[in-house]
């Protein structure tokens, strides 16, 4: 690592106070310190937001449930609250890394991760996504990369977290600036869809604060493929969340994870009308097919996409 | 209205709080840290990690450092009794935070049960991993006396042993497990 200095942030207003276009946010540090380790940012300045008091809280008071942004992913994933009323949160957050990862990794973090691409993460190489001019994924090792991406990058989305949040239509309250702005998740990761150069719709200096999630979609669930059980990314995730009251369906959501840039919503007007019958959940797995554009060594992704999409909407109808 | 004691008060906190937010380093920077019970006052650069204080600076060099990103466990300690990664800290983060490195566990005269298990089990080979396994489990028995095997193989999902010890491993937690 380069050197930098190191502050404390007490509030949100001062950590947005301290911060610049030469600075990072540092809360869990796995992601920033990782990329520290290997050149990809080297900031002049680490503004800690630990230090900042109520971050790390869980607000369970009304119908829309506030995370603070330094929620620890092990809070998430064992809070009795969280795995009763937003099962598929705790599922993602029980997935996320190791146990020593889970105990300092935190919500925002988790959210504002930026890619795994091993050729962005090389310290030698500068491809496509650190500002160079190709991407090395497409004719190369590219087995862990996207099915779907509107831009040359195909690097995906690795947040479990926003997969499931982005099925529970949780917004995310972030500081620019004087402002604060909210982003429904599809938003939060919108430019990744576009911009090679971009991980997520945030600004240098742009601060999640907190994760808002209606707590109205009652049943939820999150399932991953890894090649091992324990302690590893996702090939493939998947999240489902409705609302069931008397046998009806409403406001259905199915999303993928690590298949394209951003949390890919699987469309359907089967899932529009709530018709959740066997063959209608066949018919909604099959339909990812058609958009999907596998490269040469990712191919197997989409039957393990489709089989996800299956088991989700079945877990969650029984 | 406000008193001019409690006015003076507010003023001096809010500057405080201010001077508070001051940066520090990137040279080197006044530094307390607890760890293993003991009082450890050291200056250290902002980047230093918490892994390389231990090792470096105090010669508690137990904890290993073997990937350098979150990936092996050979860096294992507990902070506030809860596993870390001591390579992905700042040793500046960890002002006022209960550090436990296995040098704090025990000594070569009355080892913990943990470590007392690994012994009595052959848990290792190289032995380069069993720091790390032997603070992910130390913190499993300090929550939970009799955990299931699935629940010993979650705890030590983040670390891995090339060796391949892991059935050893697996049968001295259960031993602890057992006669507890």
């Amino acid at each position: 690592m380069r050197s930098f200095e190191y502050v404390k942030a007490r509030s949100v207003e001062g950590a947005v106070q301290l911060s610049s276009s030469e600075s990072r946010f540092l809360s869990g540090g796995i992601d920033l310190l990782g990329e520290m380790k290997e050149y990809i940012v080297s900031p002049r300045r680490v503004i800690d937001l630990k230090t900042i008091p109520n971050l790390d809280r869980i607000d369970t008071s009304t119908e829309t449930w506030k995370l603070g942004a330094n929620v620890r992913i092990a809070e998430i994933a064992s809070n009795d609250q969280v795995r009763a009323m937003l099962p598929g949160l705790a599922e993602a957050a029980a997935e996320v890394g190791s146990p020593q990862i889970r105990n300092v990794a935190t919500l925002g973090g988790n959210l504002a991760q930026h890619s795994r691409c091993w050729y962005y993460r090389h310290r030698d190489l500068r491809c496509l996504k650190r500002g160079g001019s190709t991407c090395y994924a497409r004719e190369g090792e590219n087995k862990y990369h996207s099915l779907y991406s509107g831009n040359p990058c195909i690097s995906p989305v690795v947040s479990n977290l926003a997969v499931i949040l982005a099925a529970l239509g949780a917004k995310v309250i972030v500081r620019r600036g004087e402002q604060e702005v909210t982003f429904a998740i599809p938003d939060l990761y919108s430019d990744a869809w576009n911009n090679p150069l971009a991980h997520n719709s945030l600004r240098p200096a742009d601060l999640i604060v907190r994760v808002e999630v209606p707590i109205a979609k009652n049943r939820s669930t999150y399932m991953q493929i890894s090649e091992k059980r324990d302690f590893d990314w996702a090939l493939v995730s998947c999240a489902a969340a409705g609302q069931k009251t008397a046998g009806a369906w409403a406001q259905l959501a199915v999303f993928l994870g690590a298949v394209a840039p951003i949390p890919y919503a699987v469309e359907s007007p089967l899932l529009e009308r709530g018709e959740l019958t066997s063959d209608s959940i066949a018919s909604i797995a099959e339909s990812l097919a058609a958009k999907a554009t596998p490269l040469a060594q990712n191919g197997y992704k989409l039957p393990i996409a489709q089989a996800l999409v299956r088991r989700c909407l079945d877990r969650i109808i029984t | 209205m406000m008193g001019a004691l409690a006015k003076a008060t507010a003023l001096a906190q809010s500057a405080e709080a201010l001077d508070d937010q001051k940066p520090v380093g990137p040279g080197p920077a006044k530094l307390v840290l607890q760890v293993n019970g003991s009082r450890q006052e050291i200056a250290v650069e902002p980047r230093e990690t918490l892994l390389d204080v231990l090792r470096n600076r105090l010669q508690l060099t137990g904890a290993k450092e073997i990937c350098d990103r979150a990936t092996c466990g050979g860096c294992t300690v507990l902070v506030n009794g809860q596993p870390i990664y001591a390579c992905m800290k700042l040793a500046i983060e960890m002002d006022g935070q209960e550090i436990l490195t296995v040098e704090g566990l025990g000594d070569q005269k009355s080892l913990t049960r943990v470590q007392q298990a690994f012994v009595e089990c052959d848990a290792l080979m190289c032995g380069y991993c069993t720091p790390g396994f032997v603070m992910s489990l130390t913190a499993l028995f300090n929550e939970k006396k009799n955990p299931t095997p699935a629940e010993i193989r979650k705890a030590c999902s983040g670390n891995l042993c090339r060796c391949g010890s892991y059935p050893n491993i697996f049968k001295a937690a259960q031993k602890v497990a057992e006669s507890s």
